[in-house]
């Protein structure tokens, strides 16, 4: 029993990491794994069973700006406090949509249609 | 016993785990025997006697089984009501009155304690079974309760019958309980008196939780936060007429743009501007569902320069659109169209009599497509080079004519027709084209036969890279092993083998033929055999021998009976890159893995319906995109 327990607080504490994301000129952002993990792609290139470099080094570059990695990051972590467990308030979704300036709108349509990738990937 | 407690179980062998999931346990085996031995014990009432249906006198069966086999199977008609008689599918569930395990338990209490020892006794030699008997063989047997000790059903409610231990006449309930032993009822007071409580609610038996029951299955998914890419796609629609505030973005980045929208399904009337420009010359949609008539007539005037255009699922592309096209974009050279099915034949030929420098004409599914657009076509663009006219309704064999009318074409795809095209018009196509074709895809002519093979593209094709013949069911193992095996050489060289078939054919051109200096076609790069279910081992033994050096693309999709040798030949195609094996039956894991190990260009193969793939032992480290193994598959 006491292995149980002791495995399920390193798997909250792996869980519960921060993990790395660079843009393209530089700048890096923290975000909790769990953030991370909202993006298909990048919970893909974190996976354990992979042993792609991002993985090992728990950073991901993004090549794109850092004004739309920032609004990446930003996403994820709505959208993570928005549909983790409990939360059942209603979900403004303008109230996110203003935050996105109309100039990185078009980087950033490419940036989420990269990162999405494969988000019910089970296999 | 203690094992009953909790649900820990040891390791079992295969056959127990089978004999636990069929319901087979030390009980029913017991049953078995002995009613074996003793049929028709309760000859007098029962007209039918299953053999689960005796019992009451056999001795080697523990006691508390002996209720329940007196089953209320043949012993109906006796009584005017159909309850309790047999297993009636609207009855099944209907009279649990009893709870199994109480009665069980009730019955331990008085039961002789020779044939509890032998219950023991039993249970100690089948430990293995014992966890698992309680689940299946309770659940399996409680209907059975309410029944008499002599396998007569229990009188409907309401009669009267006599207590088998008071002597006392009483009413029947649905609360009455049969005595134990049997035979005969309990009143209401010895029934309470023996212990067991006549209104107790049945005991919602356990149920095994099956596999699949198990899984969890996400049927959908909600989505109470939408996609980053849907958010954007609203904000730049919002700010479609503000291209300054969109920024600045690279032509390069356009495509991309396009294809992020059209994932979402998200180009709109509104947004499309943002692709339009006066000076473009090339514009791809690859989902144009959204785009009204409308839409698209603008989506012509404000790209006037056009020379290639392309929409994907340009449903709602109208007559009247298809003639905007002719008018406002007169450098168009290259159309393609999936899907434009509402356009009618009158505007096919006026746009065609609009468009005489049309070079590349590529439609899928358009049911009106008919013959006089075909000659309209071949009248006035005398330029075209690729043809492809995948899936038209109305193609028959009179397309024949105009098709052989064209310039010599690059490109020919006539793929899944609604008639096809015979042998005849097969024949005069391939003569008129032959010579200049690179791709050809007949799939789904019949008139494409061996003959066609063999004779025409054989005599002719000289640079044809690209061919699919999927579904030409005319198409024989020997005709096309014979095409591919005699395709490197010229035809000349054939005349001794069988001279017959070239008296037949037109002795000109074989002479012709013999005359020039012979330049074979080059092998295949792309190679499609699907679904020709006649096609075997020497079709696919000869292609591969023909082509194995510059196949990058095969499918062999449906060939079944290709031995599992043929198939291993694969392992010359070093360049193939991509590989659809699907029903191909005799594939197994060492031929996939001769495959994968030899070609190492391979990133993508198909395997479905393989039932001997199973993915094991294949020991590639490439990345390899695989589908279609079954996870627990055949054998």
């Amino acid at each position: 029993m006491s292995n149980d327990v002791q495995m399920n607080d390193s798997c909250a504490e792996k869980q519960d990491d921060w993990v790395k994301i660079t843009s393209s000129d530089g700048y890096s952002f923290l975000v909790k794994r769990s953030v991370a993990a909202i993006s298909g792609t990048l919970k893909n290139m974190l996976s354990e069973d992979s042993s792609f470099r991002e993985a090992i080094a728990n950073t991901c570059p993004i090549s794109e700006r850092a004004a739309v990695v920032e609004k990446v990051c930003e996403y994820m972590t709505f959208k993570a406090y928005y549909e983790g467990p409990g939360s059942k308030e209603g979900v403004d979704v303008n109230e996110f949509t203003e935050r996105i300036p109309p100039e990185v709108a078009l980087e950033l349509l490419l940036a989420a249609d990269y990162l999405e990738g494969v988000l019910d990937s089970s296999l | 016993m203690s094992r009953r407690g909790n649900n820990v179980r040891g390791p079992t062998s295969a056959l127990t785990e089978f004999l636990r999931e069929s319901g087979i346990n030390p009980t029913t085996i017991a049953r078995r025997v002995a009613t074996q031995n003793q049929p028709e014990n309760q000859s007098q009432d029962q007209t039918v006697a299953g053999p689960s249906n005796s019992g009451d006198n056999v001795e080697d069966v523990p006691e508390e089984e002996q209720l329940e086999e007196s089953a209320p199977r043949a012993s109906n008609g006796r009584r005017g009501r159909g309850r309790n008689t047999g297993y009636a599918s609207d009855e099944l569930d209907e009279p649990a009155e009893e709870s199994p395990v109480k009665k069980r338990k009730s019955t331990k209490g008085r039961a002789p304690a020779a044939a509890k020892a032998k219950a023991k006794k039993k249970a100690k030699d089948d430990g293995e079974y014992e966890g698992s008997s309680e689940d299946e063989y309770r659940a399996m047997s409680k209907n059975l309760w309410s029944v008499g000790g002599n396998g007569s059903p229990k009188p409907p409610a309401g009669s009267f019958e006599t207590c088998a231990r008071c002597q006392k006449q009483f009413t029947v309930t649905k609360y009455t309980m049969a005595a134990n032993p049997p035979p005969g009822y309990l009143c209401h007071h010895c029934a309470k008196a023996s212990g067991t409580d006549p209104f107790k609610k049945p005991a919602v038996p356990r149920k095994r939780i099956n596999a699949t029951e198990k899984r969890d299955v996400v049927s959908y998914q909600e989505r109470r936060f939408p996609s980053l890419a849907a958010m954007c796609i609203e904000l730049i629609t919002r700010y479609i007429d503000d291209v300054e505030a969109l920024g600045d973005i690279g032509a390069v980045n356009m495509d991309e743009i396009a294809k992020a929208l059209s994932k979402n399904r998200g180009l709109t009337p509104q947004n499309a501007h943002l692709f339009y420009d006066v000076l473009n010359k090339k514009l791809r949609f690859y989902d144009a569902t959204n785009l009204t008539p409308n839409a698209m007539t603008t989506l012509a005037s404000l790209n006037p320069n056009l020379t290639h255009l392309h929409l994907d699922y340009c449903g709602r592309l109208t007559s009247p659109v298809l003639l905007a096209f002719s008018t406002s974009m007169p450098q168009l050279i290259s159309l393609t169209l999936l899907g434009p099915f509402l356009v009618r034949a009158e505007a096919w030929t006026e746009f065609f009599k609009a468009m005489p420098g049309l070079r590349v004409f590529k439609i899928t599914q358009s049911p009106r497509f008919n013959l006089e657009c075909m000659q309209a076509l071949a009248d006035n663009c005398k330029d075209i080079g690729e043809l492809s006219l995948r899936e038209i309704g109305l193609m028959d064999n009179e397309f024949a004519d105009p098709l052989c009318s064209l310039s010599p074409l690059r490109v020919l795809d006539l793929a899944f027709p609604g008639i096809g095209i015979n042998e005849d018009g097969w024949m005069k196509i391939i003569e008129m084209h032959g010579s200049t074709l690179e791709t050809l895809d007949a799939s789904k002519h019949e008139g494409f036969t061996d003959h066609v093979l063999q004779e025409s593209v054989r005599g002719y094709a000289r640079v044809l890279f690209e061919l699919k013949l999927d579904e030409c069911l005319s198409l024989t193992d020997e005709g096309v092993a014979q095409f591919f095996g005699n395709w490197g050489y010229p035809m000349s060289a054939l005349k001794d083998e069988d001279h017959d078939m070239d008296v037949d054919s037109n002795p000109v051109e074989v002479n012709l033929t013999s005359l020039e200096p012979f330049t074979p076609n080059p092998p295949l790069r792309v190679l499609s055999l699907a679904r020709n279910q006649e096609l075997s081992s020497a079709a696919l033994a000869a292609a591969i021998v023909h082509s194995a050096q510059s196949l990058t693309w095969l499918s062999l999709n449906g060939l079944r009976s290709a031995s599992s040798e043929a198939l291993a030949q694969l392992k010359r195609a070093k360049e193939l890159c991509y590989l659809d094996a699907g029903w191909c039956r005799e594939l197994d894991d060492f031929v996939m893995k001769d495959i994968t190990t030899a070609c190492t260009k391979l990133n993508e193969i198909k395997v479905w319906g393989c039932s001997r793939v199973r993915g094991v032992g294949w020991g590639v480290k490439r990345a390899i995109k695989v589908h279609g193994i079954e996870p627990s598959g055949g054998m």
